[in-house]
């Protein structure tokens, strides 16, 4: 088994250790400490926390152990409660604005970039930054700039005579929504952008000439040349998109804590408050092992399409 | 003017706009703390000053540590995630062994696991064995999340390696592992870089696992410090926006070198299987 640790040695391998069909057992050994690693820190935990979900885990139980068995009761305790729902609507709402936010900016983005001129590729480059960036540099730099009295957008506003006074955006529910929605969007529609402009190579030229000889307005060309061209790959980068958003902790967290009254607390954040605030492990894990649900669905989708595309 | 000139004087534009919060995270970072609360701000701090970045950055020792911290993480992230991943990634690319797509749908699918979802159990479980405030433990959650991601990034760099080379290798008496160390890994560097450099990237800024594992103050990363200390930082703006920067900093030098690599590996990683 400890072969294929050897260092090289310049002999003929012997006819046994070459390659079957197979090929030799040791050579799994390249993939075993991922497999094993991936097992340990991923795969253990979650089927660990969705059991805790089916458990009365509070403080002590964590500390000490010898849980409880309670059956679905937690279940039953969270789908009774209005938070809960709250939370997943939230979440819905935040994923799905984000999601469409950030795929027409990128979209916007990408039907830019995608011509020819100077100084492209550094432009770029430059717009790449905001995914790029940490989040927790992203998130603190927005909430300066929505600042109700000092913030560079109230001030703009003020100065072009939109807004008269102080405006705060993240203290009030709905405008702190979609305050988070701009912000995770900003970082999000350069992804899109790069891999939409991608897609937007891979359009044949042919088929807008044909559009044009027949007549096609831009924005007809838009229409039934361009965004059909795009579909699949629009479909990837939503469904990224969608998943990475999902499951955003940290841009909410830092700009408003899930707050004002709960505004912007969306199922992650909400779980957890539930286990680091309140010490209830149990109905911390109904909410994860729900938001697990959402991403397992969704990957279906995305090997599916994954597959159509490589078939394509 | 041309149709070209236009969109570049657009695409000029856009690009200003969609920059204004660095610019103004940096333009606030040079600020002194009573012009942060100049109506309207200026948009240029003149003088400019480091004031902020003295008292803040190099003043407290609790920003400090939290640097130290986020270095040492992601730096045990980056080896540990290149140590696992880039054999898993050249075994799934080039050997024939089982379970390939089984693993390759494990690997992908654990990429859309919500980081708070392995945080809770983990601070349970970490507790039964002491990893909850180690650097031990931080390094092994990150890997958690970069692990796989580096799998996925890497394996069409060993993919487009030609069989034939690896066979002649073979030929050559090389072994399975010498085939993977002295062909294979040579010509696929680039993918090694993308990897270690998301992976790093990626710890960097991570901030999920430091909240939920780093209970005490002297393991936490940088983004937890900052997150604590925002309530203190209320007012100042400026202070903030320099540690902001001191954050961005390493990740823009690296992205300014190695943008080639780092935007294909983004994009390598979320389109292909």
């Amino acid at each position: 088994m400890t072969a294929v640790l050897e260092p090289a040695t310049r002999t003929p391998a012997p006819a046994h250790r070459r390659r079957g069909r197979a090929g030799h057992r040791s050579d799994q050994l390249f993939l075993l400490p991922a497999v094993l690693f991936v097992a340990v820190t991923v795969v253990y935990p979650l089927v660990y926390s969705v059991l805790q979900a089916f458990q009365d885990v509070g403080l002590r139980e964590v500390i000490r152990g010898g849980a409880e068995w309670v059956g679905v009761a937690n279940f039953a305790d969270q789908f009774g409660r209005p938070e809960f729902w709250q939370a997943l609507w939230l979440s819905l709402v935040y994923t799905v604005g984000t999601v469409a936010l950030s795929y027409a900016g990128g979209l916007a983005l990408a039907l830019l970039f995608v011509h020819r001129f100077a100084g492209r590729n550094v432009m770029r480059a430059l717009l790449m930054l905001a995914w790029i960036l940490p989040t927790v540099v992203g998130a603190n730099v927005w909430r300066w700039l929505l600042d109700g009295s000092y913030g560079l957008l109230n001030a703009v506003l003020r100065g072009i005579g939109l807004i008269d006074g102080d405006v705060f955006w993240l203290g009030q529910p709905g405008p702190a929504l979609a305050s988070v929605i701009v912000a995770t969007a900003w970082s999000f529609a350069p992804f899109a952008m790069i891999l939409l402009v991608a897609a937007l190579q891979g359009v044949p030229a042919t088929l807008y000439e044909a559009a044009r000889i027949d007549g096609a307005t831009a924005w007809q060309q838009f229409r039934h040349v361009t965004l059909p061209g795009l579909r699949p790959v629009s479909i990837t980068v939503m469904l990224l998109i969608f998943i990475f958003a999902f499951k955003t902790f940290d841009t909410i967290y830092l700009m408003t804590r899930g707050g004002p009254g709960g505004a912007t607390l969306t199922l992650p954040l909400y779980a957890f408050q539930e286990a680091f605030e309140f010490r209830r492990y149990d109905t911390a894990a109904v909410a994860t092992t729900v938001m697990l649900i959402v991403p397992l669905v969704l990957s279906v989708f995305y090997f599916r399409s994954l597959r159509e595309e490589e078939a394509a | 003017m041309t149709r070209e000139r236009v969109r570049l004087v657009v695409a000029v534009a856009v690009t200003a706009i969609y920059l204004v919060p660095v610019y103004w995270m940096l333009n606030t970072s040079f600020k002194e703390q009573a012009e942060v609360f100049a109506r309207p701000p200026a948009l240029v701090p003149v003088p400019p000053t480091i004031a902020a970045y003295r008292t803040a950055v190099f003043g407290d020792p609790d920003i400090a540590r939290g640097l130290l911290n986020t270095f040492v993480i992601a730096t045990g992230t980056t080896i540990l995630t290149l140590v696992v991943a880039v054999p898993a990634a050249y075994a799934l690319a080039r050997l024939r062994i089982r379970w390939v797509t089984p693993a390759l749908l494990l690997f992908l699918a654990v990429q859309m696991i919500p980081a708070v979802n392995l945080a809770l159990p983990m601070f349970v479980l970490f507790g039964r064995v002491g990893l909850v405030n180690t650097y031990a433990g931080l390094i092994v959650a990150n890997c958690s999340l970069s692990i796989p991601l580096a799998i996925t990034i890497m394996r069409p760099y060993f993919l487009s390696v030609p069989g034939e080379v690896l066979e002649a290798a073979r030929v050559d008496g090389c072994t399975t592992f010498g085939a993977f160390v002295r062909v294979a890994l040579p010509v696929s560097i680039p993918g090694v870089i993308t990897m270690a450099v998301v992976s790093f990237l990626g710890a960097w800024g991570e901030f999920v696992f430091g909240l939920a594992l780093a209970t005490g103050d002297e393991l936490q990363p940088i983004s937890v410090v900052i997150a604590k200390l925002t309530n203190a930082f209320g007012t100042r703006w400026n202070e903030l926006m320099a540690v902001s920067a001191v954050v961005a900093v390493p990740v823009i030098v690296l992205f300014v070198l190695l943008q080639r690599y780092i935007v294909a590996g983004l994009t390598d990683g979320a389109t292909k299987g």
